[in-house]
């Protein structure tokens, strides 16, 4: 350090201890060069400018007394070595501020050059050996999650033949198999998916702490997945003898959310109210709107389980938690769950906590934005700030060949608007969720395109559902676009207000078409595709 | 009527096995694959209904092979669906975007795969689809 010019920033309004400091300085023959200042502000902005090799640091200033001068200085320059120079009196705050990230203190008129020199240059080196823990500890981090990340796609692939294997004995694919046997192979198969699931969790909660958890969300019904959820729950349920019962309001708006993550997110908080509620209890799951909180749905699973004491509570959303009182011996996961589900509500913009009582049971509330049909449109239809130069409305219908519909015609629908999210750029189209009641199914997607254009993606979309062997059983497919009239740009109307435009008309235009067609039901053309208008 | 024929591209000799097990059983033709080189041999000489492609693959990556299909003439039309322990994220949008008709990740739930499979492979002949070119 002594090779090198020393700069130090010295924080003194009082000009006789910064001369003091100076003239100790000199004695310790470094080369130094002090850029000293009297206020706390200046301080602040020299910091800004360039980092010193070190900051000395009176406490008392015009402008900011005791604790706050060092904790502005630290949070402004985290990886400059402060040292302070305290008063005789206020020795107590020197140590205290010791403790909270201040390399060291001297007391004022109580050190020699030499001293001054040492307990500079010894705050440097504690300073540059922090900075070197914080990256070293950076770097194992990175080198931890990037192994768990390789190993676990390492152990998919034996993984993939295990139960590619089992699935083929059990479905007798090998010969028969004797019911022991059969027995025996569900419990592989069984441990197979539980080996599955925790790899997954694995691989989430390292993504969770590198931040590369992403959702996508999109509009849906929060009632239709509470439904799915608990359909998929129902067979645990009723092996350990719970009841699973939904209370929704009807009345909740789309919800902005990830179906696939917030399907994830409800299955895990009912599977682990199963687990914890015994046999002749329920879950219950409820869906929500809260007056005070209007932009969000509150969605909550109750269980009438035994509880989670007040120490648990605090750290059940944490990584690894497990229930150390838990009876359940046969532990199927790595206490990963809860802290994956926090992470995930909380990338959705939502929150998520637990109520309980000991012996009453617990409460997991969490709560998903709801939709804003502008707010979903504005990163489709907005390009380099501007809106798109032309946006159409595609429709395709979806019409059943009897009524009633044949088959299961609703889970058809669904899978042919997944088919179309295929069919679409997800940056520059937005794919709009089922809408409306009937036997008919209507899909709309707002596509960033002209007419002309869009023929393109209405073939693709032909093309897909076409190919859907299902659908084209049980229905016709009609495909047909609008173009959306734009709003005029004029350079000063905010391109929120423009998307709040487009929004509005796009709602229009379905709701007149919607309410068109319920009005006039006598027409059908059920064998051309709609022209396009 | 013909048997519909799988090409099923997949560097793990025991999956393929365990693959064309399932899919005969199904009564579906198979051939195979184990690199992305001879993945496009195999294909153009074979002319499969339908390919199962894994990504990681030795001799050309899944996509690199998904790309050559969709700019043959022969196999552009094919579906093909990708099936990989690559996870989803990132992926899945990638492979469906470069023309893939689906995207699983291993271990596969069988069921659903087939049903994709049954649905993708073109009936000889529909009664009334008429699919655009």
């Amino acid at each position: 350090m002594s090779e090198q010019p020393t700069s130090i920033l010295l924080i003194e309004d009082n000009s006789g201890d910064a001369d003091l400091v100076r003239l100790r300085l000199v004695e310790g023959k470094s080369v130094v060069d002090v850029n000293r200042v009297e206020r706390l502000a200046d301080g602040l902005a020299s910091l800004s400018k360039q980092s010193p090799t070190v900051v000395l640091l009176d406490l008392n200033l015009p402008d900011s007394r005791g604790a706050e001068t060092f904790r502005k200085i630290l949070e402004k320059a985290p990886g400059v070595p402060v040292v302070i120079l305290s008063g005789q009196d206020d020795e107590a705050l020197a140590i205290k501020a010791v403790h909270q990230g201040v390399q060291d203190y001297l007391v004022k008129g109580d050190f020699n050059g030499k001293q001054l020199e040492r307990t500079m240059r010894y705050a440097v080196e504690r300073q540059a050996l922090l900075r070197s823990l914080e990256m070293s500890r950076k770097q194992q981090l990175e080198f931890k999650n990037q192994f768990l990340s390789h190993v676990s796609h390492e152990l998919r692939t034996p993984l993939t033949c295990i139960h590619q294997y089992v699935s083929l004995m059990l479905d007798g694919l090998a010969g028969p198999v004797s019911p022991e046997q059969r027995d025996h192979l569900g419990t592989i198969a069984k441990s197979v998916n539980q080996l599955h699931a925790m790899i997954r969790d694995l691989l989430e909660a390292t993504r969770a702490e590198s931040g590369k958890l992403r959702v996508e969300p999109r509009c849906l019904t929060i009632c239709e997945l509470i439904q799915q959820a608990v359909a998929m729950m129902q067979a645990t349920a009723q092996e350990k003898e719970v009841g699973l019962e939904i209370g929704v309001d009807t009345r909740i708006p789309f919800v902005h959310a990830d179906p696939d993550r917030v399907l994830e997110v409800l299955i895990n908080l009912i599977d682990n109210g199963i687990k914890f509620t015994p046999p002749g209890g329920s879950v219950i799951i409820k869906a929500c709107l809260v007056e005070a909180d209007a932009d969000m749905v509150y969605v909550s699973v109750t269980d009438t389980g035994r509880g989670i004491s007040p120490e648990a509570k605090a750290l059940i959303f944490e990584r690894l938690y497990q229930d150390p009182d838990s009876v359940d011996n046969n532990r199927s996961g790595l206490g990963l769950g809860l802290y994956i589900t926090k992470e995930l509500i909380n990338l959705h913009g939502g929150r998520i906590w637990v109520a309980s009582e000991l012996g009453h049971g617990s409460t997991f509330t969490f709560t998903l934005p709801l939709y804003s049909l502008a707010k979903l449109l504005a990163p489709a239809i907005v390009h380099e700030g501007c809106l798109r130069d032309a946006i159409v409305l595609v429709r395709v219908e979806l019409v059943p060949r009897s009524n009633p519909p044949r088959g299961n015609w609703k889970e058809t629908c669904l899978q042919s608007l997944e088919l179309l999210r295929r069919c679409v750029y997800l940056d520059k189209d937005l794919v709009l969720p089922a809408l409306g009641g009937g036997p008919r199914e209507s899909f709309f997607v707002v596509a960033s395109t002209d007419l002309e254009r869009a023929e393109i993606m209405m073939t693709r979309i032909r093309g897909q559902l076409g190919r859907s062997e299902e659908l084209q059983a049980l229905g016709e497919v009609k495909v047909s676009a609008t173009a959306v009239p734009l709003p005029s740009q004029p350079s000063d109307t905010p391109v929120e207000a423009l998307v709040q435009q487009v929004a509005d008309r796009v709602t229009e235009m379905i709701t007149l078409t919607l309410a068109r067609e319920r009005g006039g039901s006598g027409e059908t053309s059920p064998n051309s595709d709609a022209k396009q208008s | 009527m013909q048997k519909s024929k799988i090409l099923i591209v997949d560097d793990d000799p025991n999956l393929r096995k365990a693959l064309k097990l399932r899919l005969r059983a199904d009564n579906y033709d198979t051939v195979q694959a184990s690199d992305g080189y001879s993945a496009l041999a195999v294909a153009q000489k074979e002319r499969p209904d339908l390919i199962i492609l894994d990504l990681g693959l030795p001799a050309g990556d899944g996509f690199v092979v998904l790309e050559r299909f969709q700019n043959s003439d022969s196999l552009s039309q094919v579906p093909v669906i990708v099936l990989t322990a690559r996870d989803p994220q990132g992926n899945e949008k990638r492979a469906l975007e470069a023309g893939a008709t689906a995207f699983f990740q291993k271990p596969v739930d069988n069921g659903e795969l087939l049903e994709v499979v049954r649905a993708s492979v073109q009936p000889q002949q529909g009664p009334g689809t008429t699919l655009p070119s």
